[in-house]
């Protein structure tokens, strides 16, 4: 970990306590020790199990369906349908937004008469062990008629194409038209054109989908579940027709979710079996079931052609942009969006024009993934900037120096930046911590590769973004945070106890944090898009703050001076032009008592609300504000057998500012490890709809003993809207890692391969191309 | 299939027994038969009856057969059945005389594989992945196969019938692999491809160089995941042999591994990658087995 130093970053003069330092977080001890139950640790009296029937085939008519021997099986307490279904369909869009309305793109909840991906489920069960239900599922008769799919973009966009969403399996399509690209490319002296394609991957996290639900005595369906989006209950609600307060959603500390558990995923099926049986019912995935029961990340097509003036200026950026979404909507055409967004990265450029779509197929639906398409547009502009350095002859740093974006200046829809652009202080402090690369040996080349990105952090302005967060102080002097932050692992609850902690003077580790509960806790949106720090801290912020303010107007009256001359500090409460004129918090908070002054908050924090951008320019405003930063990487390349070793991995980023170091560093140490296998083994291979990797012996994520140390350098330019100028760091972490990976590979090996995952296969066969070729 | 997840508890739908000797676990094979399967460290036998490729009545544990784990020195080298794979990688007479077969042991996946997988299970499960096996068959080993009545020694050559398949006869156990010792002049090594480090191979192979100055007087060669069964090399040896060990010899030898082995495309690998990175690894597998070979002391 390093930081600028002062002088050379105008780092203001802030003296913080608690935010910034590199904390063990206030979760750590109970995971560490075993003793953190897990959603799927929660178990009832008188629970039934769940197992969910899944189709065999891909694209389908269902002929018959019979589920009377199920029913009968001694043991199984429901089996659903469609038949036993009163509304059908869930919801798909994100969910608590409040400033757009829902897509009417829902989806079945159990097929009623076309299976349109392999593992679409037919029919749930619940029974009363594991064993029934799965005996019951194999009682259950299907008759599946093949009918005829489409199982990939170019098929599907064909006119005589099996029609699997809508009427052209157009599922969603923008444009960005900013200055003329015409002009653009001819002002050029040197235009490059690639094609990068990315794979479908798997969020893998540890943990797999599960929950628990029971009816209690008020009829509220309640689900205790591994989620990053209890706002979710909504959803179950209308798919059910039940009014909201009806179903309430609790989260557990999550073991990873990485997008992955932001849609409605066991949650629904749980509710609908125990509104069916009135007893609790748990639903845990195996892994497989994780496989075949959640979206994946979207495969992109992207095109780029570049126009370069001879000294590496780039004058004009035409990019074309297909992305692969699977028989459903779910998040893609979000997902679209980002990718558009980003489509030149982080640089300067006058001329942009940009088509992308989306196209359904009968593959795997897609959703939410880490970087939401923003790392799929990173994939293709980074690689396509070391191309063009190549074609250039310029330093690919050097090349990239010329472009890049500054501060206040617009981005491909013509906004204009307001927080710190330091990708360039990224970029060279990732370079120098790479240092020399060594010399090849043998079959071994070395390689050194880097990638410098733009991410959006929160939700587009259009969503109308809001969290709540309360804050209260006992009568003890001990502090409860509220939030219906969930907590998938990167430590949410931690930062909002150290946010609540730094304004009162108490502990992070004394403060207690009740969170992820869609009734209890005030709702504070999904850990995604890199905002549940922004969002949820800063609502956690504001009602810290007037909660500090009420406390030390009165402790100003107790001292006799004013209150802004009072502070909190390790559980006491001081004059800063006098300290040591000194009252204990607990002492300050029983006169607070006694006086009836309130010592709590219920705050709300919104995000900037805007409208959708121009449909015909893409002009306008995405994103509330952006997180810079850049990789490095280097790489050895055996150029016989196309292994790849990553001996050196470092990432970059201005976070604006850490709550918790250590948190920070982990986003980026995970994020990292995920690119790398992003870049390198992962892939989800389909096919015609079949998935022909569904456990975790043919999808290949790495384990510690292929990842190399990965470093972290965080520079903190307190310009971002988070809580103290924080930025989003979740996703960001994440975004460069696998092109900088791709742009060492090719750097090592002179040649490139344009399609990912890079496995040694491609690679070989790439060095072989190229040396055939001379 | 679909539903028969690798990660799913099995149901115990078999009875579970555990002999404490190796005429206990001889009496229970004979009165369960063919519905009965051994279980050494199950990490291939659960895996199988999770997908159900198995379904046993009665699954046999041989962890307190006493007699079937650890590693004993004499003419030969015995190894039983149920040592782990861990325990190999780290027997003092393995490290000293076997590097091919050590250096495979190390090749595992994960630790946790090594320290619950047996080189028994690793053989009789007969995977052409195997990694204990190509260098077992370099070495030279045999297997004991014993049943209540008799106890017979298959070089190991003899042992693999098919994918998952031995000449192991019901009724009998793999007590033991022996391991005759190396002839002065030996070199080996074992080298495995694999997509990540915690996987299985795409390709393996192990090699085993006896040199007498600048002549190779006998060799052998066998690869793992190329084929059917773990194979040996036979014709590439026969190049060999007699020869001068040079780099241009050991180059040919591996064009003609490339040649004579038989791989399949598979989610792991393409055929045309099998063949290639064959070729490279018999070469530097060679290389590094001639190296040793020279450096004296019989490894
Ligand atoms: C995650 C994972 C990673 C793996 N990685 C590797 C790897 O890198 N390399 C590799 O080679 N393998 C690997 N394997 C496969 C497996 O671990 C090995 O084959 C291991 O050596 C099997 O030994 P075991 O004792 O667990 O066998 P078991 O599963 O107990 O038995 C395997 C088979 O052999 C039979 N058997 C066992 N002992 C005897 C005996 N004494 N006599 C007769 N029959 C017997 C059993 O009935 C069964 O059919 C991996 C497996 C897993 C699950």
């Amino acid at each position: 970990m390093n930081k600028l130093d002062s002088a050379a970053t105008g780092e203001h003069n802030v003296n913080f306590r608690q935010i910034g330092k590199a904390r063990t977080r206030t979760d750590s001890p109970g995971k560490v020790f075993g003793k953190t139950p897990y959603a799927g640790d929660y178990v009832m009296p008188d629970m039934l199990h769940a197992r969910v029937l899944r189709a065999k085939v891909p694209s389908a008519r269902m002929t018959r369906l019979d589920v009377s021997k199920a029913r009968a099986l001694p043991g199984v307490a429901a089996v659903l349908t469609f038949k036993d279904l009163k509304i059908g369909t869930v919801a798909t869009d994100i969910p608590g937004q409040t400033g757009f309305k829902r897509r009417a793109t829902d989806q079945q909840i159990l097929v009623d008469e076309l299976v349109r991906y392999q593992g679409e489920p037919i029919a749930i069960v619940a029974a009363e062990t594991v064993e029934i239900a799965q005996h019951a599922l194999s009682l259950i008769e299907v008759d599946l008629e093949p009918v005829p799919g489409v199982y990939n973009v170019f098929d599907a966009q064909k006119p005589d194409a099996p029609k699997v969403f809508g009427t052209d399996n157009l599922v969603a399509s923008y444009k960005v038209r900013k200055g003329d690209v015409e002009v653009g490319f001819a002002a050029a002296d040197v235009i490059v054109e690639n094609t990068f394609t990315t794979q479908y991957i798997e969020h893998a996290f540890l943990e797999p989908e599960v929950g628990l639900g029971w009816e209690d005595e008020q009829g509220v369906i309640n689900i205790r579940s591994s989620t990053q989006a209890v706002e979710t209950f909504r959803y179950i609600a209308d798919a059910m027709g039940l009014p909201h307060s009806k179903v309430r959603i609790r989260g557990a500390l999550v073991g990873g979710g990485f997008g992955g558990k932001c849609d409605v995923t066991v949650e629904l099926y749980i509710a609908l079996l125990t509104k069916a049986t009135g007893r609790p019912v748990r639903l845990g995935y195996s892994r497989e079931d994780s496989f075949y029961g959640h979206g994946k990340r979207h495969p992109f097509i992207i095109n780029h052609k570049t126009g370069f003036t001879r000294d590496g200026k780039i004058t004009a950026s035409k990019i074309d942009i297909t992305s692969e979404s699977g028989p459903y909507a779910f998040m893609s055409p979000y997902v679209l969006m980002y990718a558009t967004e980003a489509g030149p990265g982080p640089y300067l450029v006058d001329h942009v024009h940009i088509d992308s779509r989306s196209i359904a197929t009968n593959n795997m639906y897609t959703s939410a993934f880490r970087g939401f398409g923003a790392t799929q547009a990173c994939i293709a502009y980074e690689q396509q900037m070391d191309e063009a350095a190549k074609v250039l002859g310029i330093d690919r740093i050097e090349l990239r120096r010329r472009n890049l974006l500054k501060t206040g200046d617009a981005i491909a829809t013509g906004f204009k930046v307001q927080s710190a652009v330091w990708t360039e202080e990224c970029m060279d402090r990732a370079m120098a911590a790479l240092g020399e690369k060594p010399k090849d040996k043998g079959a071994i080349r070395y390689g050194h590769g880097l990638a410098a990105y733009q991410q959006g952090y929160g939700r587009m302005i259009w969503l109308h973004d809001t969290a709540e967060g309360w804050v209260g102080v006992e009568m003890d002097g001990t502090v409860l945070v509220r939030s219906g932050m969930t907590d998938i692992g990167a430590g949410q609850t931690s930062s909002l106890a150290q946010i609540a902690g730094e304004l009162l003077g108490i502990d992070m580790m004394d403060i207690t944090v009740y969170n992820s509960d869609s009734s209890t806790t005030p709702l504070a949106g999904t850990s995604s898009a890199s905002r549940g720090l922004y969002m949820s801290g800063n609502a956690v912020r504001l009602a810290a703050e007037a909660v500090r303010d009420r406390l030390a107007a009165r402790a100003a009256k107790h001292f006799g001076s004013t209150a802004d001359d009072v502070d909190f500090a390790n559980a006491q409460v001081f004059l800063k032009s006098d300290p040591r004129q000194t009252m204990p918090f607990k002492e300050l908070v029983a006169v607070c008592a006694s006086e009836g002054i309130h010592r709590a908050e219920l705050a709300i924090f919104r995000a900037p609300f805007g409208d959708w951008i121009d449909p015909e320019t893409g002009q306008g405003q995405v994103h509330p504000d952006y997180t810079y930063g850049a990789h490095a990487v280097q790489v050895a390349v055996d150029t016989e057998t196309g292994e790849v070793t990553i001996l050196k991995s470092i990432g970059a980023h201005d976070i604006g500012q850490a709550v918790n170091m250590a948190a920070v560093e982990g986003q980026i140490e995970g994020g990292v490890a995920q690119g790398h296998g992003y870049a390198l083994s992962e892939e989800l291979i389909y096919k015609d709809g079949y998935l022909v990797t569904p456990s975790l012996s043919e999808y290949l994520c790495p384990t510690s003993m292929d990842s190399p140390r990965i470093e972290c350098i965080v520079l903190e330019s307190r310009s971002g809207l988070g809580p103290f100028g924080a930025k989003g760091i979740g996703e960001p972490g994440h975004t460069p890692a696998a092109p900088a990976v791709a742009n060492a590979v090719a750097d090592a090996i002179g040649t490139r391969v344009f399609d990912f995952p890079l496995t040694p296969e491609k690679i070989a066969n790439a060095v072989r191309k190229a040396r055939k070729a001379g | 299939m679909f539903m028969n997840t690798n990660t799913r508890l099995v149901s115990p739908e078999f009875d579970y027994l555990q002999p404490k000797t190796l005429a206990e676990a001889f009496t229970m094979l004979a009165d369960h038969g063919g519905s009965a399967k051994l279980l050494a460290g199950g990490t291939d036998l659960l895996v199988q009856m999770k997908m159900e490729r198995q379904q046993p009545s009665h699954v046999i544990s041989l962890s307190r057969v006493k007699e079937l784990a650890g590693i004993t020195e004499g003419d030969v080298l015995t190894i039983g059945a149920t040592t782990s794979i861990r325990d190999v990688s780290r027997s003092g007479p393995v490290i000293a005389g076997y590097t091919a077969l050590q250096e495979a042991c190390n090749a595992y996946s994960t630790v946790s594989v090594m320290l619950m997988g047996t080189i028994g299970g690793n053989i009789c499960n007969a995977s052409p992945a195997a990694d204990t096996a190509p260098a077992l068959l370099v070495h030279d080993a045999s297997a004991v196969l014993r049943s209540g009545k008799a106890t017979r020694t298959v070089p190991l050559r003899d042992f693999f019938t098919g994918p998952g398949k031995t000449v192991i006869q019901p009724g009998e156990i793999l007590t033991a692999v022996e391991l005759p010792k190396p002839a002065k002049g030996t070199g080996s090594a074992f080298l495995k491809i694999s997509r990540v480090v915690a996987d299985i191979s795409q390709v393996c192979v192990a090699v085993v160089l006896v040199r007498d100055g600048d002549t190779i007087t006998d060799c052998r060669i066998a690869l793992g995941s190329v084929g059917p069964t773990p194979m040996r090399m036979k014709q590439a040896v026969g190049a060999l042999i007699g020869k001068r060990g040079t780099p241009e010899a050991f180059a040919a030898a591996a064009d003609i591994v490339a040649k004579d082995i038989t791989p399949i495309t598979d989610v792991r690998a393409t055929e045309k990658y099998r063949r290639h990175v064959s070729r490279i690894i018999a070469r530097d597998a060679l290389l590094t087995a001639w190296q040793r070979a020279a450096e004296g002391a019989a490894k």
